[in-house]
């Protein structure tokens, strides 16, 4: 008890947070836990049935097909998502002019300010085969209009590609912050050496990122299986087939068929596949060591 | 470290106890929201559309209504995410006396046990049994198998229908297309002889929003879009069928030549108007209701205007029958766990009586419109409000709209009312409607052929289930 | 400039093709901006003309002075500053004791409390909606602006990113703080908060923006039209009901003008979060 008596300022300092997260994370999914075993009514006693839900959802082919989807386009948003945001935070240090850095800093964290709502209804607008302004430029190039929301091949690269538009200003900031942390006796040390550029960014910048790119990594992992807004808002009937992720189907199952059982159980597998994505990438990525 | 570990069990066990116990306290737990006094009629309602037009309108329009009828409204109106605000509320034990609901909806609802089975409280109702305010056939589209009866209409359904550019047609000496062929000839000559006469080839012959609503032109064939059921009660989609090939080819026809909006596919109901109304586009497919707004939209603007819009029937079948569809019935219906449905049933005899019609279209009498000496006229809000507080027409034959409906409107309903009919949705339309996008479109922007798309969608909706032949 | 004459030649093509790259971006991105600016600068039929809108040609307020008639947005205003500055400043708050406290060396049950915070990430908003709608109920929260607060109270995104924050920051600080006396109250608020600036001001700008656009909650929790926040008041406006009769008709200009007054405090207030931003970055780099 001696250990805990220690620590108590500690305890009491997440204590709130700890309430929180009982009160409005895991007694809600505990609920939902039990729902998930329910034959789902709206008013009235839910009957156990049991894994019945689990079983619907496993046999459904089209959990497997939005499964595939999710993991093709989450993937895609992890990989490149999570590399080129670091690109643009060294591209920008290399910037010496420090009004344009300042102002394309500004500028690109613009789309992370609005929602998907206004994201989506941007792009299908800049790429709409009748003046678009993608479209306009392809026309001017002498070439015919891409009708780029309705061609499956384009569809999920599209997704992946807003996505990361959206937010790579946001992670980007992220990263400066780390980089502009570096202490600067570390460049000295390689200039003494003789280093160029290239290998001061290759030796000492990037090192130093690994801590963000850890953190980076995993927020984006934990969401990863979650994407909604973007692709409810973004997808139309000709490319649904492509890119309906699990929580889309969820939505479906759950808020325009009411079947809370099922969807919930669907969510659960969402649940169950990011916690086995986190372990892999924790351990991989050694994230508990000690910085 | 051993410590440690032994602490971590001790902390999982306390968490998991907690969890267990506060989940199973509160399981039972509905307690109640109404705090209804002694012969203090109130009432809670939940809907989408009926009501203000805006929040401050909103309770205008309550306080109008306990005017008028001396009940106690709560309304509570999401702005948008309707199903989902009904279901989270309604699930966590909130009581409604009334919903607002699609035909759809309630279906599902009503599988579920839900909603309160009201055909007694309907046939003792003097105002709701009579078939004047409610046409028997109207009543035919929502009794159930069991011949029971769970809600009350809100409104007179429209329906969809092609609506066309008329001061065009007069304009290029077009007559009133019937067969599919007629159709691409009025839709080539929007695209190539400039109708709006501003010298730049930007217009389109047609335009619509996904496909919603093909219905019209899929009459050609006689085929429908949704469910249908044969004598022996098996269901099909017709469009999954060879039938709809004839259809399809012309689509992908229109699609390949640039007379049909390249955007159709991903174009909201929005976007289709906006193009109407902006000269880009001679037909669209739209609601009959908004035959009258498209014009009312453009006289606003300029009050000399040539826009014309009109509504016609769709494509004539081999037996010379148009199909078009009807909208999916808006219906109240009391749920089972109401608090005072004999006070839902008064709301619902007065929504159809006369004071309930002028309510529900044109308004707030002093805010949406004016009475004098038995005269009504409209103020600059009820304008904007274009006669819309949630019904466009009731269904009270009885009634006539005291300020007339707007151009063009008369004539689209007759053609809706000769020639619409309701979908039988079914619960599994949303499935097999997934199904019939994805090669109706395919067939209709020529990546494969309609042949084959039709005979894909027929094999995967019958493997999946989700039609009988 | 006198740098760019010692540069290497291929070191200059590098640096001009990067400002390239960096231009191009910038333009993706500050289109789209423009153009809704630009629609919701013109008159109900202009904007719904097609055509290129990146530059306004001809002003008109229409759209605005519309969507200030038909919605009285003051409250709703009101209420969104309200939630959205109380709810981020708990939410900092509390994520920084949270991140401070996941720091500590040799603390009993730090691992599991960690996992724990990392498996609230995890769960989809749609597998608790409805039992997180109860536990409002019970608690009486439902329709007052405190369940929006309480809404993401603390994130295990915030935790995580503090306390990633706060391990730049060296530990023998600390320690001899706690030697000298002080407990860790006053470490977090004395030592690490201040030299974790930027990580606050990342923090604080991701949670205010994500919360003045919060939505779902609003909806959910809130009947009542005079706590309306921002986002319900204007989802109507922007969001065009489809498949019904209904007979709304709002012009595009009316729409983009909702989003403008939507995003505008955001832009409005984003230079000035960017400079102390920028400080806190300085302020932070001069710590060893």
């Amino acid at each position: 008890m001696n250990i805990f008596k220690k620590h108590m300022t500690l305890y009491l300092m997440i204590a709130p947070v700890a309430i929180y997260f009982l009160l409005f994370a895991y007694y809600p999914l505990a609920r939902g836990l039990m729902i998930s075993f329910q034959e789902f009514r709206i008013i009235g006693d839910n009957t156990y049935i049991g894994l019945q839900n689990y079983i619907t959802v496993l046999s459904d082919p089209v959990f497997w097909r939005v499964l595939v989807n999710t993991l093709l386009i989450g993937g895609g948003i992890l990989l490149i998502g999570f590399s080129f945001p670091i690109l643009v935070a060294i591209s920008l240090n290399e910037v010496l002019k420090v009004s344009f850095k300042k102002f394309t800093q500004m500028v690109i964290y613009l789309p992370h300010l609005f929602s998907w709502v206004i994201i989506g209804g941007i792009w299908i607008y800049l790429l709409s085969p009748d003046g678009g302004l993608v479209n306009e430029i392809i026309k001017v190039f002498g070439g015919e209009p891409i009708h780029f929301f309705t061609q499956e091949k384009y569809a999920k690269p599209l997704m992946v590609f807003t996505a990361i538009w959206k937010d790579v200003g946001f992670l980007c900031i992220l990263y400066l912050a780390a980089i502009v942390g570096i202490s600067p006796t570390l460049y000295e040390a390689a200039k003494i050496d003789g280093a160029t550029r290239w290998q001061e960014i290759r030796h000492i910048l990037i090192p130093q990122l690994y801590p963000t790119m850890k953190v980076v990594f995993l927020l984006n992992l934990l969401g990863v299986l979650k994407i909604f807004d973007q692709i409810f808002i973004m997808r139309n009937p000709t490319i649904a087939r492509e890119v309906d992720v699990l929580m889309v189907y969820t939505y479906e199952k759950g808020i325009l068929e009411f079947d809370m059982g099922v969807a919930t159980a669907a969510s659960f597998f969402v649940i169950f596949a990011t916690l086995i994505l986190t372990l892999i990438a924790r351990k991989l990525l050694r994230f508990d060591e000690e910085a | 470290m051993r410590k440690d570990t032994r602490f971590k069990y001790l902390i999982i066990a306390i968490l998991v106890g907690l969890i267990m116990i506060l989940a199973a306290c509160n399981d039972e737990g509905t307690d109640n929201e109404g705090e209804a006094t002694e012969g203090d009629k109130s009432l809670r309602i939940l809907s989408n559309v009926v009501g203000g037009k805006t929040p401050e309108e909103n309770e205008l329009f309550v306080e109008e209504i306990e005017r008028l009828t001396d009940i106690k409204v709560e309304l509570v109106k999401p702005p948008a995410d309707y199903d989902q605000k009904l279901l989270t509320a309604m699930s966590s034990g909130e009581k409604f006396d009334l919903v607002l609901l699609t035909k759809n909806l309630m279906d599902i609802l009503v599988d579920q046990g839900v909603l309160t089975e009201i055909s007694d409280q309907i046939a003792e109702s003097d105002i709701l049994s009579d078939t004047t305010v409610i046409p028997e056939k109207e009543w035919d589209l929502i009794e159930y198998e069991d011949g029971n009866y769970y809600g009350v209409f809100n409104k007179f359904e429209g329906g969809t229908m092609p609506i066309v550019r008329q001061d065009w047609m007069e304009k290029l000496n077009l007559q009133q297309p019937e067969t599919l062929e007629d159709f691409y000839n009025v839709f080539k000559a929007f695209k190539e002889q400039d109708p709006d006469g501003n010298g730049k080839d930007d217009t389109y012959g047609l335009s619509t929003a996904g496909l919603y609503d093909i219905q019209g032109f899929l009459s050609a064939e006689g085929v429908k879009y949704k469910y249908v059921y044969n004598e022996e009660g098996e269901r099909t989609i017709p469009i999954a069928s060879e039938a709809a090939v004839p259809v399809l080819e012309w689509f992908a026809k229109l699609y390949e030549e640039g007379l049909l909006d390249p955007n159709f596919a991903t174009n909201e109901t929005s976007q289709m108007r906006e193009l109407f109304l902006t000269d880009r586009v001679g037909m669209v497919t739209y609601w009959d209701a908004w035959v009258g707004l498209f014009n009312n939209i453009r006289l606003e603007d300029d009050p000399n205007t040539e826009f014309k819009a009109k509504g016609i029937p769709g494509a004539v079948g081999p037996e010379g029958d148009i199909i078009l569809r009807r909208g999916d019935p808006s219906l109240w219906a009391i749920p089972v766990n109401a608090e005072s449905p004999g006070v839902a049933k008064e709301f619902l005899e007065f929504w159809h009586s006369e004071k309930g019609n002028v309510l529900s279209t044109l308004g707030i009498e002093g805010h949406d419109y004016t009475l004098t000496d038995g005269k009504y006229e409209l103020t600059e809000i009820g304008k904007e409000h274009s006669m819309d507080h949630g019904v466009v027409v009731p269904n009270n034959t009885n009634w006539e709209n005291p300020i007339g409906s707007l151009p063009g409107v008369e004539e689209a309903q007759e053609i809706i009312l000769e020639h619409a009919t309701l979908e039988t949705s079914t619960e599994d339309w949303p499935e097999a409607e997934k199904i019939v996008q994805n090669y109706a479109f395919k067939a209709m922007m020529g990546e494969i052929p309609a042949k084959e798309a039709v005979n894909k969608m027929h094999e995967e909706l019958m493997d999946a289930g989700l039609i009988d032949y | 400039m006198q740098k760019w004459k010692q540069w290497s030649k291929k070191y200059k093509t590098f640096y001009v093709l990067n400002i390239v790259f960096l231009i191009l971006l910038v333009a993706t991105m500050i289109v789209p901006l423009l153009n809704t600016l630009t629609v919701s600068l013109s008159s109900n039929i202009a904007s719904m003309q097609s055509g290129i809108k990146i530059i306004p040609t001809e002003i008109s307020f229409e759209g605005y002075v519309t969507i200030w008639q038909k919605m009285n947005l003051w409250l709703p205003f009101y209420n969104n500053v309200l939630v959205t500055v109380i709810g981020t400043f708990f939410h900092v708050l509390l994520s920084a004791l949270a991140g401070y406290v996941l720091i500590q060396k040799g603390l009993p049950g730090k691992r599991l409390m960690m996992s724990l915070i990392l498996l609230t990430m995890m769960i989809p908003g749609e597998a608790i909606m409805i039992p997180l709608y109860i536990v409002n109920k019970d608690l009486g929260l439902l329709n007052t602006l405190a369940s929006l607060v309480i809404h993401g109270l603390v994130s295990g995104f915030s935790v995580l990113l503090l306390r990633n924050f706060f391990m730049n920051i060296s530990y023998e600080l600390a320690e001899s703080a706690r030697m000298d006396g002080a407990n860790d109250f006053k470490i977090l608020f004395n030592i690490y908060l201040p030299l974790a600036k930027p990580g606050l001001a990342t923090v604080t700008l991701f949670e205010f923006v994500s919360r003045w656009n919060q939505f779902t909650p609003a909806l959910l929790y809130i009947n009542d039209s005079t706590k309306y926040t921002l986002q319900i008041a204007l989802r109507s406006m922007i969001l065009s009901n489809d498949a019904t009769s209904s007979s709304d008709f709002i012009t595009p200009n009316v729409r983009m003008a909702g989003i403008m007054i939507a995003i505008l405090p955001l832009i409005v207030i984003y230079p000035f979060a960017q400079k102390y931003f920028v400080k806190g970055i300085m302020l932070g780099s001069t710590k060893e």
